[in-house]
């Protein structure tokens, strides 16, 4: 998220500049997947959302207003395009084998695989406003008021999705039984 | 589950809960921590509580980064269109509308299955045919009349009696060109490196069939033929890093390797 830096490609990308639009996609590309895999809780669906996420921002890039920060931008585009992916498909599909896992014991990473996938579940079951801020505070790590700017939210509304959607991720945690919620 | 479950709770429950959130998110002002102090001090409740929610933060942070497919950077960068479109966009787009992104996803799956089945110098065993090239949507578009414009950044010329011919390389924008002419007895085959230089296929044209056919194999195209043979193989630079390396060609006849070429690729 460097405001300069963006700024500079994106003037570049106006320009017709594809070594800069890769370097944004390069940038970008990761987190934008990360984020529209947790609002989808799919893979698949993840990365068509991320290429039309890209494809459609540089479709804009001309009418992108650089008073905002690109980065915000784009992660408006992106969470439009994986809520709008979410209505079409309704579907909650569980999430894949092939995810990655930074635990290394093998005993320790099933058991931390399936408390990652519980924990998505849990996510899947929220309503796409909560999921939609807890996915942009804990999974691309927005603070409040960058939360409030991608979703034009005031910081109030923000806090108040968030923390009820924690309350409902707890309940649903707890009645689930994660072991380690606190006991 | 909706705004109603958050109305639900008695007002103070609320209040509680905002100061255990504000805490863990580090937004919490003094006169708040002194006032949730005391109500972790007196209330096994709100302990538990905070400690709960403590631990559902934990557990989202914890949460995987996931990778994403191998296919999704190039792909997006393939089909991306930039408003002021340079020359290079502008050829692109003679072969790459029709690109979407499950085609793309279906293409690459193919061509990795391609790269498996196909032994890298067996020349005779199941060639990638033109057609089944063209198939491949992402790896190798469908052929299309590109002209030779751009600068010429070097020739290399072939004799070698069982293989004569002659190879430019030319370039405009992010568009690399080889125009290639071959004339052998034998089966041959040309094999580019591409991918170090940060380059991506773009297209194949001008393939005689059915005595053509193209494989890619570990970010090498190779283009096998016989007798009188003049495509056009052009690479499309998607890596923003500059390269000064020669783009290295090898060329083949009955799997044996006769001739390597360095072409200088830097326009510098």
């Amino acid at each position: 998220m460097h405001k300069d830096k963006d700024a500079a490609l994106v003037n570049d990308c106006k320009r017709g500049d594809r070594r800069a639009m890769s370097q944004l996609v390069d940038q970008y590309q990761r987190p934008v997947f990360n984020a529209a895999y947790r609002i989808l809780g799919n893979r698949d669906d993840a990365a068509d959302a991320t290429q039309t996420v890209f494809l459609k921002v540089f479709e804009n890039i001309g009418k992108y207003n650089q008073e905002f920060k690109f980065f915000s931008w784009v992660y408006r585009i992106a969470i439009n395009e994986s809520l709008n992916q979410v209505k079409k498909r309704r579907h909650q599909q569980p999430l894949d084998d092939s995810q990655t896992s930074p635990w290394q014991d093998p005993e320790e990473k099933l058991d931390s695989e399936r408390l990652c996938k519980r924990v998505q579940d849990a996510m899947m079951l929220l309503n796409d406003d909560y999921r939609t801020v807890v996915v942009l505070k804990h999974i691309s790590g927005c603070s409040y008021e960058q939360i409030g700017e991608i979703l034009q939210l005031p910081e109030k509304t923000v806090k108040s999705r968030l923390y009820s959607a924690r309350q409902l991720l707890r309940k649903t945690l707890k009645s689930i039984e994660i072991e380690n919620l606190g006991h | 589950m909706n705004e109603q479950n958050k109305n639900d709770q008695a007002p103070e429950d609320q209040r509680i809960q905002n100061l255990i959130n504000s805490s863990i998110d580090g937004e919490i002002n003094d006169i708040e921590q002194h006032e949730l102090d005391d109500l972790l001090k007196n209330s096994e409740n709100v302990r538990n509580l905070n400690k709960e929610l403590q631990s559902v933060t934990s557990l989202l942070d914890g949460l995987p980064d996931i990778e994403p497919p191998e296919y999704l950077k190039s792909a997006i960068k393939r089909q991306v269109r930039l408003p002021v479109q340079s020359d290079a966009d502008e050829k692109r787009s003679l072969a790459g509308g029709w690109l979407k992104p499950h085609w793309l996803r279906a293409g690459f799956a193919l061509a990795a299955a391609v790269v498996v089945t196909v032994g890298v110098y067996e020349m005779g065993s199941a060639p990638i045919s033109s057609r089944d090239a063209a198939s491949m949507a992402g790896t190798v578009a469908k052929s299309s009349s590109l002209d030779q414009q751009g600068e010429l950044l070097d020739v290399f010329s072939l004799d070698t009696g069982k293989l004569n011919g002659q190879v430019e390389l030319r370039n405009k924008n992010d568009l690399f060109t080889l125009d290639v002419q071959l004339s052998s007895v034998e089966p041959t085959e040309m094999v580019v490196n591409f991918s170090v230089h940060g380059l991506e296929i773009e297209n194949v044209s001008g393939m005689p069939e059915p005595e053509f056919a193209v494989s890619v194999v570990d970010g090498s195209i190779h283009l096998a033929g016989i007798g009188e043979q003049h495509f056009t193989l052009s690479l499309i630079r998607t890596s923003a890093a500059e390269y000064d390396a020669p783009l290295e060609l090898g060329f083949y006849t009955n799997n044996k390797l006769i001739q390597k070429a360095e072409l200088n690729i830097s326009q510098n």
